[in-house]
């Protein structure tokens, strides 16, 4: 038996990070039953190590709750957990459409975010009931007031009904249960009609499969169905369906209105795309798919090699079992002539790029050299075709070009006011292209720019948090791509063009950009037995040469019986220093190297 | 295969551990006392040697060192009771064991050479340093070139076997004097130079001024044309370049470094001395001990103790071995830590020989001597 829809409360919760999400979910579990003490020990919504280090969820999950409300009945409350960065957007903006409320958690010492605000416009969009929880007012630097006030300006919502509680203590969350059952409205849906169920989380399960989490908009799925997934016209047989409660739970149906997962025999998570409607194979002639769907594309690539060639096999393989969980990662074999054997990677952004990096390093113990991000790059050749071009040292003799268009992202910035000076000065560094400014509280102010995404991955983040001492925060969205007048800047070591440290540059920063990258590279390289000459070319043209001079003596005098020990823990020190480079030709090559370009000043 | 296979030859060190003056450039467990404790001295370390007695089983005696410190200070006495204990000690000794003391020219009247020789020291190594007065003041040291040269007349009169220490990439040092240098010491009948650069560590008086900015030091391009000059000066005069930072006639090799070079065991006595055992194939241990004097004297004891395994005895095989002209046997280092010396290291090896830094003779793997000024990069890839 399902539940009746009237008991259905689907909702997620909206917070930035750091403000307690996790903790108000553990206790939410705690109050309704759900866990025990010794169970809530673990944050149970975040899955994986990195998640809990960053503080950051990348995967969203559904976990069921049965809560008896004042009123004495029993609701099923469905809590759809939602990542919570801007790299995964699209991700938020599915886990959301399933939902028919939010919590938005705000941190009372706090206050409100940037990257809230991008989740809580996603939330008004899909329509959502949104009611704002105040947190942290166990602690001593709690102030309700002022951020209730920051609520109305900054969100310009209402707060009708002033939700204090301590994810940390449990008080006022029993308060918050009942806001969510009074508040957010039961689902809607076609009870009796053909299935539709909206995928908002897929993940790989080693004995199963790829698993599907799902969202029932329309009618009833059961064990044993046979579906059909409409965007991929794929095909499958449901063989084990469940709820989390939260502990995975068998069900053999998933009536309207309610979320759970099914396993379907899947082989990866990229026949599983988020924003899938999936239905029965005999009625998809007859249902229209649910609104929203889009097929992700990487928007950052890297090279990733591995430091000994011999982890070539190795690197594969274990990108191969990110891959199975991780649909927006995508890599393909690359050969550079510098770093030989490896793979061109693309990501959602930044993040999910680094993400990745530390996840191949860390669980699968390799040693990576990463070339620096790039964009993709529309190349429009004179014959009339389009080349996307992902690698800079890939791009087309100039001479066949006819001009190069850049990916532009829409990027919102939110600081206080006193900080309007220096973020504007940064943005038009960056080639920007002022938007707007507004005012969205007496000293808040949203400053939007389009900027090149290129520019964006050279150290933007980290040239707008010090400048703004910590105080902005930004979201971006890609606003389409722009022609611009770029160039691709080349690096030769000792005559011998690196491809793996081409950069593709606007053509009126290209000089200054290749002098500051020669001269970083002069540092960063070390001095070995033979001179190193650097250059910085474009075309055939040198713009900039510098030389690492040859090292004279790397020698101990002495070495005797009582220097044994210490001498040898200085080579292995030495060893270690040595780990992340990459001998291209005779020089040795340290990463930091590769990602020069991206800690420039022009 | 060697009947007697199952004996280790295993040296001895011991370390005294005072000096008339402290030198600003050394970092050795060293300082200046007003009364030296000889006789407590010797009965200390005889009482650890008789603490160790028990590891020393189915070892060999193969060479005394007496290094400090200034041990030419000690009572040849004293020093015979410490040399006849240790001999007494192991339950064999190679043919000619070799014994030698280090000695600073000051210290070393004809009565002192003569009390050496009857305690069974037949080699001395002298901290001669430089032939130049300037150059000897500016190193804080007690004699000058007169007292150098007589000092060395006596103790070739004395040892026949003498070794010299000089140190350049001195300030305002010329290559020039520096050979004429080395010519002197040959002609006084040195059989073997220590030829040290001068080498700034922290926590030395040169050290302190080194990091005020006000000690000029040898730029490495001054290093490294003295070293390839002392090369060419020591093998004019017939004497052979055999480790990084010494020089020999033929047969005339210091046994007692040798056999660190090749990874022997050693036992160390003495405070602050080191020493090193194996335990088999595959495993050894080093210790370090009580550094203090004043507690070694009353206590004894160990400051620190390390368990090396095969990866360390294969690390320390090859940093210490590809120092020499000889290179490493790479088959009995092999066998010395129980784990093939390539395994893990295929790529480092492949690609040095192929630049040349390393060559592979049979089983004799050595970085040619030509390279030698970049032998720690070299070896840190190994590693």
């Amino acid at each position: 038996m399902s539940a009746p829809l009237s008991r259905i409360r689907n909702f997620s919760i909206i917070a930035h990070i750091d403000h307690g999400k996790s903790t108000l979910a553990d206790r939410i579990l705690d109050v309704t039953g759900a866990i025990t003490k010794r169970e809530q020990k673990q944050q149970l919504l975040d899955r994986m190590e990195l998640e809990q280090e960053r503080g950051i969820t990348i995967k969203a999950q559904g976990v069921r709750l049965a809560y008896t409300a004042d009123d004495g009945i029993e609701y099923q409350l469905n809590l759809i957990d939602t990542p919570g960065h801007v790299d995964f957007s699209y991700e938020v903006s599915r886990s959301l459409a399933a939902c028919e409320g939010a919590l938005l958690v705000v941190d009372a010492t706090q206050g409100v975010e940037a990257q809230t605000l991008a989740n809580v416009y996603l939330a008004l969009e899909n329509d959502l009931e949104i009611i704002p929880v105040f947190n942290k007012i166990d602690l001593p630097s709690a102030d309700v007031d002022r951020v209730i006030r920051e609520v109305r300006e900054v969100v310009g919502l209402d707060v009708e009904e002033v939700l204090a509680c301590s994810g940390k203590t449990g008080e006022g969350v029993k308060e918050v249960l009942e806001a969510i059952v009074r508040r957010i409205p039961p689902p809607k849906a076609n009870e009796e009609g053909p299935p539709r169920a909206l995928l908002f989380d897929s993940w790989y399960d080693a004995y199963r499969g790829a698993m599907c989490m799902v969202r029932m908009i329309d009618g009833t799925l059961r064990k044993g169905d046979k579906i059909r997934m409409m965007a991929t016209k794929a095909e499958y047989e449901i063989t084990e369906m469940g709820v989390y409660t939260p502990f995975p739970t068998s069900v053999d149906h998933l009536g309207p209105g309610e979320v759970g997962f099914f396993a379907a025999s899947i082989k990866s998570v990229h026949d599983t795309k988020v924003g899938d409607t999936i239905t029965l194979a005999r009625t998809a002639a007859e249902v229209e798919p649910l609104p929203g769907f889009k097929d992700v594309k990487p928007m950052v690539f890297c090279g990733i090699f591995p430091t000994d060639s011999d982890q070539y096999t190795d690197l594969r393989d274990a990108m191969d079992k990110l891959r199975l969980n991780d649909a927006a990662f995508f890599f393909e074999p690359e050969t550079s002539d510098a770093l030989g054997f490896g793979f061109r990677c693309g990501f959602l952004g930044l993040l999910h790029m680094e993400i990745v990096q530390e996840r191949l390093e860390r669980e699968y113990g390799l040693d990576l050299i990463t070339t620096a991000p790039s964009v993709v790059y529309h190349v429009y050749l004179n014959d009339g075709s389009m080349v996307e071009v992902e690698n800079p040292s890939r791009l087309p003799d100039p001479g066949l070009i006819d001009r190069i268009e850049e990916p532009y992202f829409t990027v919102s910035i939110h600081v206080p006011s006193s900080y309007v000076g220096p973020v504007i000065r940064l943005c038009q560094e960056r080639r920007g292209e002022q938007k707007g400014i507004a005012y969205s509280s007496t000293d808040r102010v949203v400053i939007t720019y389009a900027l090149p995404l290129a520019e964006v991955l050279f150290d933007f983040f980290d040239k707008l948090k010090s400048a703004t001492r910590g105080y902005a925060s930004m979201d971006y969205e890609l606003e389409g791509y722009r022609p611009n007048k770029l160039v691709r800047l080349d690096l030769l070591i000792n005559g011998d063009r690196v491809d793996a440290l081409s950069a593709i540059v606007h053509k009126d920063n290209a000089y200054p950009i290749g002098r500051a990258l020669a001269q970083k590279l002069k540092n960063l390289v070390p001095r070995q037995q033979y001179e190193v000459a650097i250059q910085a070319a474009i075309g055939s043209k040198i713009i900039a040469r510098e030389t690492v001079r040859a090292l004279r003596k790397d020698v101990t005098a002495k070495c005797y019986g009582g220097d044994i020990s210490r001498k040898r823990k200085l080579l292995e020190k030495q060893k270690a220093g040595k780990k992340r480079m990459k001998s291209v030709g005779k020089v040795d090559i340290p990463q930091e190297a590769f990602h020069a370009i991206l800690k420039v000043e022009s | 295969m060697d009947p007697r296979a199952s004996v280790v030859d295993t040296s001895v060190y011991v370390h005294f551990p005072w000096c008339a003056r402290k030198c600003p450039y050394c970092d050795f467990a060293t300082r200046r006392v007003e009364v030296i404790p000889h006789r407590a001295y010797a009965d200390a370390v005889l009482r650890e040697l008789a603490e160790r007695r028990h590891v020393l089983e189915g070892r060999r005696l193969f060479s005394i060192f007496l290094g400090g410190g200034t041990p030419s200070l000690w009572d040849p006495a004293e020093v015979a009771r410490v040399l006849d204990g240790i001999r007494e000690a192991f339950p064999a000794s190679v043919d000619e064991v070799e014994i030698t003391a280090e000695a600073n020219p000051n210290s070393l009247s004809t009565a002192q050479l003569r009390g050496f020789r009857e305690a069974g020291v037949n080699r001395l190594s002298v901290g001669v340093q430089s032939l130049h007065d300037a150059q000897l003041r500016f190193l804080g040291r007690l004699h000058d070139r007169t007292q150098a040269l007589d000092a060395l007349e006596g103790a070739v009169a004395t040892f026949g076997r003498v070794s010299a220490d000089l140190m350049f990439g001195l300030p305002g040092q010329q290559a020039e004097a520096w050979s004429q240098d080395v010519s002197e010491l040959l002609s006084a009948g040195v059989e073997h130079v220590s030829a040290y650069a001068l080498t700034i560590e922290p926590g030395t008086q040169f050290g302190a001024l080194h990091r005020l900015g006000k000690l000029r030091v040898a730029t490495e391009e001054d290093y490294a044309a003295m070293f390839e000059r002392t090369r060419d000066v020591m093998e004019g005069h017939g004497l052979e370049h055999y480790e990084v930072s010494n020089y020999a006639r033929p047969g005339a090799r210091a046994r007692h470094n040798e056999h660190y070079w090749r990874g022997g065991d050693y036992l160390g006595l003495g405070a602050a001395a080191v020493g090193c055992l194996s335990e088999g194939s595959g495993r050894a241990f080093r210790y370090k001990n009580e550094v203090r004097d004043e507690r070694y004297l009353a206590a004894g004891g160990e400051s620190e103790r390390e368990t090396l395994g095969p990866d360390e005895i294969l690390r320390e095989g090859l940093m210490l071995g590809l120092r020499t002209g000889d290179g490493v046997d790479v088959e009995a280092l092999s066998a010395r830590a129980g784990q093939d010396w390539r395994r893990g290291r295929e790529k480092a090896v492949d690609a040095r020989l192929t630049r040349g830094d390393l060559v592979l003779d049979g089983s004799r793997l050595r970085v040619p001597p030509e390279r030698w000024l970049w032998l720690d990069g070299i070896v840190a890839d190994l590693f």
